[in-house]
């Protein structure tokens, strides 16, 4: 089992280092200059060389790539251009907001997604199957950025159920930073004020970032679901007068997890990246909204630090799938 | 079966329902002021760094200045200095200092905080360093005399309208020298990093925390030399899309939104609770010409096309946001010239075609950016000078590369637009007029004798030739550059209609509302 880890690091090491070579060259090679963009139109033309000269941007690319993996090898991600910090104080400062947005989103699709599959597949053929499918075709049509909106201005803006954008009401103080993480510093902190403020504040958000997820989630639990509904012993289980409840959970469903556990891994890394879209209509101060700005302002150093923090994910994710595999599945072993 | 897992699901839901019903939606307290607004691109607060347009609006409330500009930008109004003489070429102003003014920190404000600040500024070199350093030449010429008293030297003549403009802007921000010295570090002596988000002024307002990416949160500072503000805390919430901002606006969760679309600022303005304000900005929207790019190395080739816009159409793809002002130097700037002579006449800019020697027409390359309504407004552009024969081909790019290739003069035609640092006619001026000062006219290649003028303009003493100077640059703007003023930019914003005294600038988002918001 180490050695089948330790070869899986080795691998991802490989593939992030390819991932770094291609986006650091693609990001120098697209035409613009980020200096004089983030200072403006109307920076005069020494300023821009001084700085320009300061953050070694005149130098060879390749010089410049070298340059970077030395800085890495010592844990700097070098300064955002746009923010002037530190990119891992701006990644420790965004990526947590992207977790926990993701992590709930992520448990909602999986729970009423694995639901909707299920029910959709023991109702196989009956209208209820038919209506599911055809709200998962809308679910998966509706672009998230009109979706967000639509959810505001009805739970937000016309019922008042759920609070408005941001993590916290604004009068709020946040909890004592000690994870980054607004719940579970609440958590820690005993403020149970901001806990279920945090909460309130993400549910909106977590439903529309999650609903796409809900959305593949139900399908390929449905798809799996039936093929395994379908097989020999399933049959025998019922013959043997099991109640149903058990023969689709403890039978069918448990069969049926491979492929599902997959596509849930696949979501999640994806959700893990941030969602641009979802973190700009609730004002979310996540990762897709700063990778996304730093892509536009050929930021470099902002680009590579979030490049970096989303192949880790990636390769994590896919990593826990892996494991995940050998835990549902006996006949699975990793030497 | 099916029951079963249904419950599950409602029961998954329900569990985290009861951590949002009854939790109450935010409201603003009386004493409390919430702006909405993007500030994503706010990088510092440090006086002597931070130059995005919210970055200044916070400091504006934070610090204070030698003078300030009343809202005519017409004169030096006191601040920090209740009086100030100037020497008889100009150049140097004495500035008395009012006597009992505290930092937040405490600490005395004197004639050394002031010397301190300036020289820093100068020190550090960083983005809006130039609006001092262009006109103080080194950091001996800012010197305090004795405790109450600075004498500032200015490398050239400064009327007096002029010298304010300068120094009311944040860059001139007078910090607490005890505050940076106690937070600088061996790499940053001059505490650059600290100050990007605390603060060192002695202004209305003290910073009690910035969030980036979340908000900005500041209380009335009670030892405020003009009296402590009414609105005891104020937080600008980062809301970056402007339907949130509406929706929160409208939810009552935010009393001012700073970034609303033309269109659903118009839907509050007919709401009864909500006001609507607007104000031409001090930002020029423009397209310049390359004017070495044949054809429009002929001065009658670049006013046909001034000829062939539709303006009115130009106005309204910008959604009527758009103050329509012909010259460079904008609607309430001192010396704007509000001549508008082109409006849309096809004989004419066809007949001036005819006379530069393109009376087929040509091809030509229109770089815009992709923010919007640009995209449409090279549509619109397009369109308008097909009707005259000339082909547009349009390239849509990110700011980042339009930048690239008008700062290399290699564009053909491009859209711009120039926002003014300073309230100052000179910095437009010098922008578009001057070939020397390798801005504009540098970048579009337009190296005309005008930039004699914009020289002389920026020293000339008497206000009334002044003016005059400024009138008639525009005037040879008009007539012979290579750039079509399409107008001012306006801003819009739109406030609950409770909250007073909160006005729109042509600088800022609003002027500094200490002294006049209040809610009923």
């Amino acid at each position: 089992m180490w050695a089948y880890l330790l070869r899986r690091a080795l691998l991802s090491a490989f593939a992030i280092f390819g991932v770094l070579v291609i986006v650091f060259f693609l990001s120098h090679i697209i035409p613009g200059d980020p200096i004089a963009a983030i200072l403006g139109p109307q920076a005069p033309n020494d300023l821009i060389e001084d700085l320009r000269r300061r953050w070694g941007l005149d130098r060879p690319v390749h010089e410049q790539f070298v340059r970077f993996l030395g800085r890495l090898a010592r844990g700097d991600f070098g300064q955002s251009i746009a923010t002037r910090r530190a990119v891992v104080q701006d990644l420790r400062e965004f990526f947590p907001a992207t977790i926990e947005l993701a992590t709930v989103a992520i448990i909602f699709g999986v729970a009423a997604g694995l639901s909707v599959g299920i029910i959709s597949a023991v109702a196989h053929g009956q209208w209820i199957d038919h209506v599911v499918r055809f709200l998962s075709l809308i679910g998966l049509s509706m672009p998230v950025f009109w979706l967000g909106l639509i959810l505001l201005f009805i739970f937000y803006y016309r019922l008042g159920i759920f609070p408005g954008p941001g993590q916290l009401d604004i009068f709020l103080p946040r909890p004592p930073t000690v994870t980054g993480l607004i719940t579970v510093d609440a958590l820690l902190a005993r403020d149970f004020v901001a806990l279920r403020n945090a909460l309130g504040h993400m549910l909106l958000p977590a439903v529309v970032l999650g609903s796409h997820a809900l959305v593949g989630i139900a399908r390929i639990t449905r798809a799996s679901m039936l093929e395994v509904l379908g097989q020999d012993y399933i049959r025998v289980a019922r013959a043997k007068g099991l109640a149903e409840r058990t023969v689709i959970v403890r039978h069918a469903l448990k069969n049926a997890l491979l492929p599902i556990i997959t596509v849930i891994g696949i979501y999640y890394g994806g959700l893990l990246e941030g969602a641009v879209l979802t973190e700009t209509v609730f004002a979310w101060p996540g990762l897709g909204r700063y990778a996304t700005s730093a892509i536009l302002s050929q930021d470099f150093a902002a680009i590579m630090g979030a490049t970096i923090l989303i192949a880790l994910v990636f390769s994590l994710a896919n990593l826990a799938v892996d494991l995940a595999y050998g835990v549902l599945n006996p006949k699975i072993r990793y030497e | 079966m099916a029951r079963y897992v249904v419950v599950i699901f409602l029961l998954s839901v329900l569990a985290v329902l009861p951590a949002t019903a009854g939790a109450p939606p935010s409201r603003v307290p009386p004493n409390v002021l919430v702006f909405g607004m993007n500030i994503e691109s706010a990088g510092s607060l440090d006086p002597a760094h931070g130059f995005e347009f919210e970055t200044t609006w916070v400091m504006q409330h934070l610090y204070d200045q030698l003078v300030s500009l009343p809202r005519d930008f017409s004169r030096a109004v006191p601040s920090l200095a209740v009086s100030w003489t100037a020497s008889p070429d100009l150049k140097t102003y004495t500035f008395r200092l009012r006597t009992g003014v505290r930092f937040h920190s405490g600490n005395a404000l004197d004639a050394r905080a002031v010397e301190f600040s300036f020289r820093r500024v100068m020190q550090l070199k960083l983005s809006p360093s130039f609006i001092l350093t262009d006109f103080i030449a080194k950091q001996e010429d800012v010197i305090a005399v004795g405790t109450d008293q600075v004498r500032v030297t200015f490398n050239q003549a400064m009327p007096e309208n002029f010298m304010a403009a300068i120094l009311s802007n944040e860059v001139a921000s007078i910090v607490d020298p005890a505050v940076v010295r106690r937070n600088a570090a061996p790499d940053d002596p001059l505490a650059n990093k600290w100050l990007t988000d605390h603060d060192a002024g002695s202004g209305p307002y003290e910073l009690i925390g910035w969030n980036k990416n979340i908000k900005v949160e500041m209380k009335a500072f009670d030892g405020y030399w003009g009296g402590r503000p009414k609105m005891g805390r104020v937080y600008v919430q980062n809301i970056s899309e402007s339907t949130t901002q509406q929706l929160a606006l409208q939810r009552g969760d935010i009393d001012f939104a700073a970034n609303l679309l033309p269109t659903q600022a118009r839907a509050l303005a007919s709401q009864p609770g909500f006001v609507v304000k607007s104000t031409p900005t001090f930002s020029v929207r423009y397209m310049a010409m390359n004017a070495q790019h044949e054809p429009f190395k002929n001065k009658a080739v670049r006013n046909a096309i001034k000829w062939a816009i539709d303006y009115e159409g130009v106005r309204r793809v910008f959604d009527d946001a758009l103050d329509t002002g012909q010259t460079i130097v904008p609607a309430r700037m001192f010396g704007h010239l509000s001549d508008r002579p082109y409006r849309r006449d096809l004989n004419r800019a066809r007949a001036l075609l005819r006379e530069g020697g393109f009376e087929r027409g040509f091809k030509v390359e229109l770089i815009s950016g992709s923010d919007s309504p640009l995209p449409d407004l090279a549509a619109k552009v397009k369109e308008d000078l097909a009707q005259i024969g000339i082909e547009v081909d349009i390239r849509i790019l990110r700011g980042a590369e339009v930048l690239a290739i008008y700062r290399a003069q290699r564009h053909q035609m491009v859209f711009g637009r120039w926002g003014a640092d300073y309230p100052d006619p000179d910095n437009l001026a010098k922008a578009f007029a001057d070939f020397d000062s390798r801005v504009l006219a540098w970048r579009t290649q337009w190296d005309h004798a005008v930039k004699q003028t914009v020289k002389q303009a920026v020293v000339e003493r008497d206000r009334a030739k002044r003016e005059a100077m400024y009138k008639e640059i525009q005037r040879i703007v008009l007539d012979e550059s290579p750039f079509v003023v399409f107008g001012y930019q306006e801003r819009l914003v739109a406030m609950r209609s409770n909250v007073k005294g909160l006005d729109p600038s042509p600088l800022a988002y609003t002027f500094n509302f200490a002294a006049t918001a209040s809610k009923e």
